[in-house]
Parts: C-alpha cells; structure tokens; sequence
C-alpha cells in the first residue's frame, strides 16, 4: 500500500519535481512579502488610528482625524470581511472597469489583494497590541518631549512589535495557506501545481500527499524561526555592571552649564572624562 | 512678573461633574523646591498632570516664562519642565542608557556622543551609571526611579515636577530616591514636588503647599506650616499624618 504510494510520489518527482519546487518557492515569496507589506499597512493604520485629539483642538483636525478613523475601520471590515478569493477577483478584473488599468503581471496583483487583506487584520492586531502597552509609557514619552510619532516610532511600536509576534506568525502561516487562492486569477503557487499536475498524470492522492508534506514543512519551518525570533526580540537576560572607568567620556563634547546658577556643576568638575 | 518661571493662575479641571481641582493659584521661581501635600484625592496629582499638559485644564491658565502654555508647542515645553512619574514610566524596550539618551537625540536633537556622555553624567549623578546596558524589568524599583530621574534630568530641564516620586517604592528603597532628590534641591534644582514624605517636605523643600478637596488650603514656608499652620485642616492633616 505505501509502496505503490511511494513509488507514485517518486514517479511525479521525478518528472515533476522542479515544478513543485517553482509552486514552492512561488508561495513562499508571495506570503513572506505580502505578510511583511501587511504588516507595514497595520502598523501604519496603528499610528494613524492613535493620533490623539482634545476637545480643544481645532475643528479641522477633529474632523480629519475621525474621518481618517472611520475610513480605516471601512478598510478593515471590508477586508477582513469577504473572501480573498473574491477579492482577488475584484480587484483583478474590476481595476480596468474602473480605472482603465491591467495588470500585466500577475505577481503586482497578487502581492497587492494578499498585502491589502493581511494589513486588514494586522490593524486590528496592531491596535490590540498598542491598547495592552502601559498607558504610564506613553506619558513618560511625552513627559520628555516626544510627539506622537517619535512615541509611537521609539516607544511604543517596538512593544507593539514584541506583543503581536504571535499573531504575524499566525498571519504568515494563513497566508502560507491561502495564497492558493490567487490561482483563480491565475497565479500559479505551490496548490496550483497540485491542480496541474494531478490532471495531467492522474495521481490525486499521490500528489495531495506530497502537497500536505510541503505546506507542512513551509508551515513548520515559519513557526520554528518565529520563535527564534521571539527569543531574540526578548533581549538578553543578564546584564554587566560597567566600572565607571571604562566608560567612554569623549574628551569636549559635554559643555559646562551656561551659567553658574543652573545646578549640574558641581560634580561635573570633578568628574574625569577619559578618552580610550 | 519676570522672575517666575511657572505661574498657575485660576486653575480648575473638573472630570464631568466632579470639580477636582479649583480655582488653583500659585508661582514657582528660580531655585523653589515646592512640596505639595495632602490627602490622596485632594487634586495633587492632578495639578502636576496639568502643568506638564498631561491634562487640559478647564479653566485658567498656567505662564511658562509669562507666556501661556496652551498656545505653546506642547512638545518643547515639555522638553523644559521634565516630570518623574509614580510608576517610573522607564520604556520597557530600552536599556538605562538609552531611556537617558532617546529624548536628547530625537527631541533635543543631540549628537550620539555628547548624549551619551550626558546620559551617563547623569546616570552617575544618580549612582546608577554601572546600570547603562541593564533594561528597566531587571533592576529593582528605587532603581529604576533613580533611572527616571536621569532621564529627566538628560534633557536639562528648568523645572523638574516629581508625581509621588516615592509612594511605589518599598519602604528600605524610598532613602535612596529621597537622597538623590536632596542632592538635586541642594543644587538649586527648581522642584515642585507631590509627596507623602513629611520629613522630606519639612527639611529640603523651600515651600509647602497644603491641599484640601481641590483647593490650596495654606501655603508658606515649611517650618512655619510644620510648627505653627493657621489653617485647622492643614493642623488636623499634619497632626493625623505626623503622629500616625
């Protein structure tokens, strides 16, 4: 029984095997760019859906920031709400009703309706993450002078990064998944292979066989070096006590205070800057 | 006029109907280390949150140098008046160094180097410099308000606000904070600082200023409000607090 099921695999490899790599590598680039580029849109729409408004503000700013706000909660229910296949389709064929545009490559679209609906999700994971931040890091940025997007650039999105880890994984690995949809516009990934192939030799099973070890292994290999990176986003667990001594004073580029009544001058006399 | 540096003038903020602070009226100059005391919920914190902008006042104003903050970039000023938080506010995703270094560069717009020279100028004023590459979850909490203080301090800021600088910390940690305060006050460091510290207020600030239900009930020199307060709630406060 294993043996006729080996022997077929072999015999599609064999003849086959290269396409079934091209479907591979096809799929792992459309996920891994997509997923990167829907990462970008959710922490963009991240930003953008925080940027704070008192009573007091001006009443332009209060309107483009609620309509920004609801323009981006459009996006993400649209999104998040049908299917990507059916997306594809739109956008695919709706593009030229429309605008009048074709798309001559069929990567720029695919790239384009995965990027769109992973961002579609990944703003809500991005406002998730920013939410579960401490309120108390936002005000200690402010409490120095940080504007919105020095806060969110420097303080909080490098939380927000290390929060949501798990869930860019999850979306990696959906969209490892389901870019095996995009071969309704013709796109040509590692199930379209299956499609091809199959149909040409007649070995469903066989086939479907060495489809599921592929995706698995594409899938198992992601949430492996996920979580490396996880461990290394987490920082190092020790620390080293610096002697003073070592550190490296750079000789003229601490000016003193300006005048003798400001405080910092006193220890700062005594204080041996070395260079190395 | 021109020697304050921080005038608070007709301050009130109420949340919905609840008036928490009013009618709150009060300088700071030059060298001021002002304690303000009183009964949590009296509106303390809330007044520091509304000088360093973190809250809007309903009304009244507060003068920078006798120029309105509201219509002041928010950013700038606050560059200017540093605040050091309860719950020290370090950022997580940085070591002490950086949290010393990350404002001076991105918002003062200082070189790598001289920021880093400051940053640990500072760290080492706090005693904290052989900390630089330790991250704020592994060192202890005096610690980490110590760091705070740098930080604040990197940014050579004229006035420093202290939020209960010390109410988070455990009991054998508070010293060490307090020190590091007492030796910025000896500087002449303007402080305005929200405390439960009674000693602290009495022998290091220059001011003390007593709060009641959103109101200043008295103000004045420590030693005269320690000994002698006119005020019956300042003397019930300080007789419950002192001998409690």
């Amino acid at each position: 029984m294993f043996n006729q099921l080996f022997s077929d695999i072999g015999i599609l490899w064999a003849k086959y095997g290269h396409v079934y790599l091209t479907g591979i590598a096809n799929t792992l680039i459309l996920a891994v760019t997509a997923t990167v580029i829907g990462c970008v849109i959710g922490f963009f729409c991240g930003i953008l859906q925080t940027i704070p408004y008192g009573l007091n503000d001006f009443f332009l700013k209060k309107f483009l920031l609620r309509l920004l706000r609801i323009v981006i909660r459009v996006y993400v229910e649209v999104f998040r709400g049908t299917p990507m296949i059916l997306q594809a389709v739109f956008i695919y064929y709706g593009m030229p009703y429309f605008f009048g545009v074709t798309f001559k490559n069929i990567w720029t679209v695919s790239i384009l309706v995965v990027s769109i609906n992973t961002g579609a999700y990944m703003a809500e994971s991005v406002r998730g993450g920013i939410m579960s931040i401490d309120v108390g890091q936002f005000e200690g940025a402010k409490a120095i002078g940080m504007n919105h997007w020095q806060t969110m650039l420097y303080v909080i999105l490098p939380q927000t990064l290390r929060n949501i880890m798990p869930q860019i994984g999850n979306n990696y690995i959906i969209n490892v998944k389901d870019t095996s949809v995009m071969f309704i516009i013709g796109f040509s990934d590692f199930f379209a292979v299956h499609k091809m192939v199959s149909g040409a030799v007649f070995k469903y099973f066989p086939s479907a066989f060495l489809e599921m070890g592929g995706y698995l292994i594409l899938t198992l290999a992601a949430s492996f070096l996920l979580r490396k990176l996880e461990k290394k986003l987490a920082g190092r667990s020790d620390y080293e006590l610096v002697n003073l001594d070592q550190l490296v004073m750079t000789a003229g580029t601490y000016s003193l205070p300006r005048d003798a009544t400001s405080p910092f001058d006193e220890t700062n006399r005594d204080y041996k800057g070395e260079t190395k | 006029m021109s020697g304050h540096i921080l005038e608070i003038r007709h301050l009130s903020k109420t949340f919905g109907t609840h008036a928490v602070l009013k009618d709150i009226d009060f300088t700071v100059d030059q060298g001021d280390v002002t304690s303000i005391i009183g009964a949590s919920g009296s509106g303390k914190s809330t007044l520091l949150r509304c000088i360093n902008l973190l809250e809007t006042p309903t009304t009244g104003e507060i003068l920078y140098h006798g120029k309105d903050v509201s219509k002041q970039n928010p950013s700038k000023y606050r560059a200017k008046v540093g605040m050091v938080f309860q719950s020290f506010n370090l950022f997580n995703n940085m070591t002490v160094l950086a949290n010393c270094m990350i404002g001076q560069q991105k918002v003062s717009k200082i070189g790598r180097e001289e920021a880093r020279s400051k940053a640990i100028h500072y760290l080492n004023k706090v005693g904290m410099a052989p900390y630089i590459n330790a991250r704020p979850d592994q060192i202890s909490g005096g610690q980490k308000q110590r760091v705070a203080i740098a930080r604040a301090l990197a940014m050579e800021p004229e006035v420093l606000l202290f939020d209960e600088p010390t109410s988070a910390l455990d009991p054998e940690m508070v010293g060490e904070v307090l020190e590091v305060m007492k030796a910025l006050a000896k500087d002449r460091m303007t402080m305005l600082v929200v405390t439960h510290e009674m000693a602290f207020a009495r022998d290091v600030s220059t001011h003390v200023v007593y709060m009641a239900d959103g109101v200043i009930e008295e103000e004045g020199d420590p030693k005269k409000i320690f000994t002698n307060p006119e005020n019956l709630r300042t003397r019930e406060f300080l007789k419950r607090i002192l001998n409690g």
